[in-house]
């Protein structure tokens, strides 16, 4: 029988709660410390677009760390999300609306491709996960009536949510980290399901997950069609930031950072890519970095995480603090 | 009537130049078993390494070979230090993400030592035209044709008839069966990966001419690749070469009868269509092997 | 024990073919397993036992003949409504969840079951109790079964091979199921795993039907009932093991194969 304070699978409960209890308020109360602390506009604003990549991130590792493929392609949904706002805007609608918009067409894209597309697996997918970008940026170049054409959108209204100007970098800042914030409750949340449950065991072993009655198409469409709508709204708070939407939103590029953040945090955490996502924007800002010098060191350290330790920082914590989540396994990590 | 004709051609020189790209990414991922996404950035080491030694006053003719080589060791190397350690034991996707990095890092590094400008690359054929059966070819077409046919038919020729290429292919069937019949399967497999980056090496030093070089070309060379190998079907010799022709010729028929802007996607679409409709490709075999 | 005749087999086979291209892998396989039996396949390497396994349990599907379960057509039905019909199978190679404890992948294996959702998770809701506590009990059973009460927590990664195959039954066990494939299960056990593993699928034997595919002719001796060999695609002979195993053709057969003692 299950003990008072355990659940079923031996991790502790009370403690667990209490835990995350504490992570979210600890979240908050940093939240709000930067917030308030800092009058910088350039380091809030810049904030701000790291709580947006880090949706970005999560939605990647929605399919990478839930499902476990490499979702090349996830910036199509994300490219989705910021052609909406923006187009939207420049036919007049409000930003809330044309962002709800943005995650209406992003999960009717996601339901539409992944039906077709994720009957294969591995590469075969990635590829032509990476091959709707490729068309997808075609597309967006071409279709100037539409899109703007290869100067893309720009000059928009003043961009509000609600009374809240985005236009001020603390309240920028402020409602990327709230949106990001939610986001991590609802996939926690997701995480801990049955649902969460099925796409785990489809990860570590789709022909075994099958047999154990788990319907691993279904569990595989539904993961992609949730990790869309994510990677749209981090299309749409990027959209404040930038000013401008051009079809580069399509660039494979901008999911191998996604990528790279997934991994260096460590994809089993739901806060692993958040955690990268703030390292990945903290170096540069640091070390100021020649663009290039910034692509030949991040793609070395994916090499390096891949080749020493794939399950990135994560994974060299636990090695470093020996005792908790390896071997013994009664404090379940997720 | 001509320009259809004159099209096929463009279409067929194009079409030998992604064979030999192709036919070593399915090599590739025939026998070391992963989707080689760093191939572009030798198709760019061939053609970086044909412009620097023909900007140092080597002959083009003698450049070519030398390039290939070049590529070959830095794909010896990438594949000892790099590819290996990162294939076995890892999960399924880190083969991908550690050639995209690679490929990435390749080319960033391309551009920070020789900077993102494009190169001339000359060559002594120069632009005169031959008529071959009343079509107007550059010599140096004719040339990448000419030598991409040879290279594909000598590498099939040595395929079949000797003994390592014996092994290459017993190990693209069974490699366990290999194993046991004393074969250096590890061994085999670095000489396939090797073999198949410098094949895009030559095709990156073949195009160099015509393209001019710069940075970012492998990333066509890439996806062309890629788009290749799956229409042909993957892990078929063969079938990357037909595809490259069918590429080839497509291609240069869209852009002329369709559209120029629009000819970037063809390759995607195509792609994205056999994978849905015939997923072992052209000439591919059709999943066999139980879990 | 062989069920009355006029009960309808739980599973049946019905001329079996399956070809791949040029190769026929199968050829005219007819078999039917009674209620509560344990029944074996056997055969030499490549005689299209694996094969037909997958056919049986509706993984692959025939190129001609007909399977039932328990009186239902599986031909096109996809592997997981299978599953939730009440058949379970286990994997010669990756048998279980490596990366997750024991008790996670007890969970994998009953969760089918589970009623409550997302939001039943986050506010505790009735079934989500409801769901935990079948789900802890059943658990409790299976691992006292398989003899692992102490180590749920343990990653099963790490637990030896023949812990893994037990594991393996366990996770199939899980679900109750009315059928249960065991593929070459005893592969790579030494003799006293294997007489464990033998304790065990005779301890979970009674109300339910078992199909084995094995080699190791003790354990078909000991386990099955009735047994059917498998030369070269076609079916053989059907009977008691030690009858089985002394068929002319069968020795010619297995002449010079090992035979596990």
């Amino acid at each position: 029988m299950t003990s008072p304070g355990r659940d079923v699978t031996g991790a502790r409960t009370s403690g667990r709660t209490f835990r995350e209890v504490l992570y979210c308020v600890a979240t908050v109360a940093a939240i709000a410390l930067l917030g308030y602390s800092s009058s910088d506009a350039y380091v809030l604003t810049l904030a701000g677009y790291t709580c947006a990549f880090a949706l970005f991130a999560l939605s990647i590792n929605v399919i990478l760390g839930g499902i476990g493929e490499v979702p090349l392609g996830q910036c199509l949904f994300f490219g989705i999300g910021s052609y909406s706002a923006a187009i939207g805007m420049k036919h007049g609608l409000p930003f809330e609306v044309a962002s709800l918009v943005a995650i209406v067409a992003s999960l009717v894209a996601a339901a539409v491709i992944g039906a077709i597309t994720l009957r294969l697996t591995g590469a075969y997918f990635s590829i032509v996960s990476w091959g709707l970008t490729g068309v997808a940026m075609v597309a967006a170049t071409n279709l100037d009536q539409i899109t703007g054409g290869p100067l893309g959108l720009f000059g928009f209204p003043p961009i509000t949510i609600g009374p809240l100007q985005l236009s001020d970098p603390r309240i920028y800042f402020f409602a990327s980290a709230v949106i990001l914030l939610a986001a991590i409750l609802v996939l926690v949340a997701v995480r801990r399901s049955p649902f969460g449950a099925a796409m785990e065991s489809i990860r570590q072993n789709r022909h075994l997950a099958r047999s154990l009655g788990v319907d691993v198409t279904g569990i595989r469409l539904k993961a992609f069609v949730l990790s869309a709508p994510f990677a749209a709204i981090a299309g749409c708070l990027c959209v404040p930031y930038s000013q401008i939407v051009t079809p580069e939103v399509f660039n494979v590029g901008n999911t191998v950072d996604g990528l790279l953040m997934v991994l260096l945090g460590g994809s089993q955490l739901i806060v692993g890519p958040i955690i990268g996502a703030v390292i990945f924007t903290l170096i540069p800002q640091v070390l100021d970095l020649d663009p290039n010098v910034r692509i030949l060191v991040f793609s070395a350290i994916i090499i390096l995480i891949m080749v020493f330790a794939p399950g990135g920082l994560y994974q060299l914590a636990n090695a470093v603090y020996g005792r908790w989540g390896k071997e013994s396994g009664a404090e379940s990590s997720r | 009537m001509e320009l259809l004709a004159q099209t096929l051609v463009n279409g067929l020189v194009l079409g030998a130049g992604y064979a030999v790209v192709a036919v070593g990414l399915t090599l590739i991922f025939g026998i070391v078993g992963i989707a080689n996404f760093a191939h572009g950035a030798y198709f760019a080491m061939g053609a970086y390494a044909s412009y620097l030694l023909t900007s140092h006053g080597v002959n083009y003719f003698a450049a070519l070979p030398i390039s290939v080589l070049i590529v070959a060791a830095i794909g010896l190397v990438s594949e000892v230090v790099i590819i290996r350690p990162s294939l076995y034991g890892s999960s399924h996707h880190g083969s991908l993400i550690v050639t995209f990095a690679l490929g990435q890092a390749a080319i960033a590094a391309l551009i920070l030592l020789l900077g993102p400008d494009p190169f001339p690359v000359p060559t002594p054929l120069g632009q005169r035209t031959i008529r071959v059966f009343g079509l107007f070819v550059t010599e140096h077409r004719a040339f990448v044709l000419a030598c991409s046919v040879l290279v594909l038919a000598a590498f099939g020729a040595w395929l079949k008839f000797s003994v390592k290429g014996q092994q290459i292919i017993a190990v693209a069937q069974n490699p366990r069966g290999a194993l046991y019949a004393g074969i250096n399967v590890p061994w085999i497999r670095t000489l396939s990966f090797v073999l198949g980056v410098a094949a895009a090496g030559l095709a990156g030093a073949l195009l160099a001419p015509i393209s001019t070089v710069y940075p970012t070309m492998g990333s066509s060379a890439l996806i062309v690749g890629f788009t290749v190998v799956i229409l042909g079907g993957m892990g078929s010799i063969a079938g990357a070469m037909l595809g490259a022709i069918l590429m080839g010729i497509a291609n240069a028929l869209f852009e002329t009868y369709v559209s120029v802007s629009w000819t970037p996607a063809l390759g995607w679409i195509l792609v994205i269509v056999t994978l849905l409709v015939r997923p072992q490709g052209l000439l591919g075999r059709a999943e066999l092997h139980r879990h | 024990m062989l069920s009355p005749p006029d009960k309808p087999p739980i599973v049946a086979a019905d001329g079996i073919v399956k070809r791949y291209g040029g190769v026929t892998a199968l050829n005219g396989v007819s078999l039917e397993v009674q209620d509560g039996e344990v029944f074996g396949i056997i055969g030499p390497n490549g005689a299209g036992k694996s094969t037909l396994f997958d056919i049986l349990c509706g993984i692959t599907p025939p190129t001609g003949g007909r399977v039932q379960i328990m009186g239902r057509d599986i031909a096109g039905l996809p592997p997981h409504k299978i599953a939730r019909a009440g058949v379970a199978r286990t994997f010669q190679r990756t048998a279980v969840f490596a990366e997750s404890t024991v008790m996670e992948n007890l969970l994998f294996g009953r969760h089918m079951s589970f009623r409550h959702g997302v939001i039943g998770r986050m506010i505790g809701s009735r079934q989500y109790h409801g769901d935990q506590a079948a789900f802890a009990a059943r658990a409790q059973e299976v691992l006292a079964l398989i003899g692992l009460e102490h180590d749920g927590g343990r990653k099963a990664g790490v637990l030896a091979y023949g812990v893994q195959r037990r594991l393996a039954v366990g996770i199939a066990l899980m679900a109750d199921p009315k059928v249960l494939f065991l593929d070459e299960p005893a592969a790579g056990m030494n003799g006293r795993e294997t007489a464990d593993f033998i304790a065990l699928v005779r301890a979970i034997a009674p109300g339910r039907s078992v199909l084995i595919v094995e080699h190791d002719m003790t354990v078909i001796r000991e386990l099955c009932g009735r047994a059917l060999v498998v030369v070269d695609g076609k079916p053989v002979v059907i009977g008691e093991p030690d009858h089985v195993l002394r068929h002319p053709e069968v020795v010619s057969a297995y002449l010079g194969a090992d035979d596990d003692e």
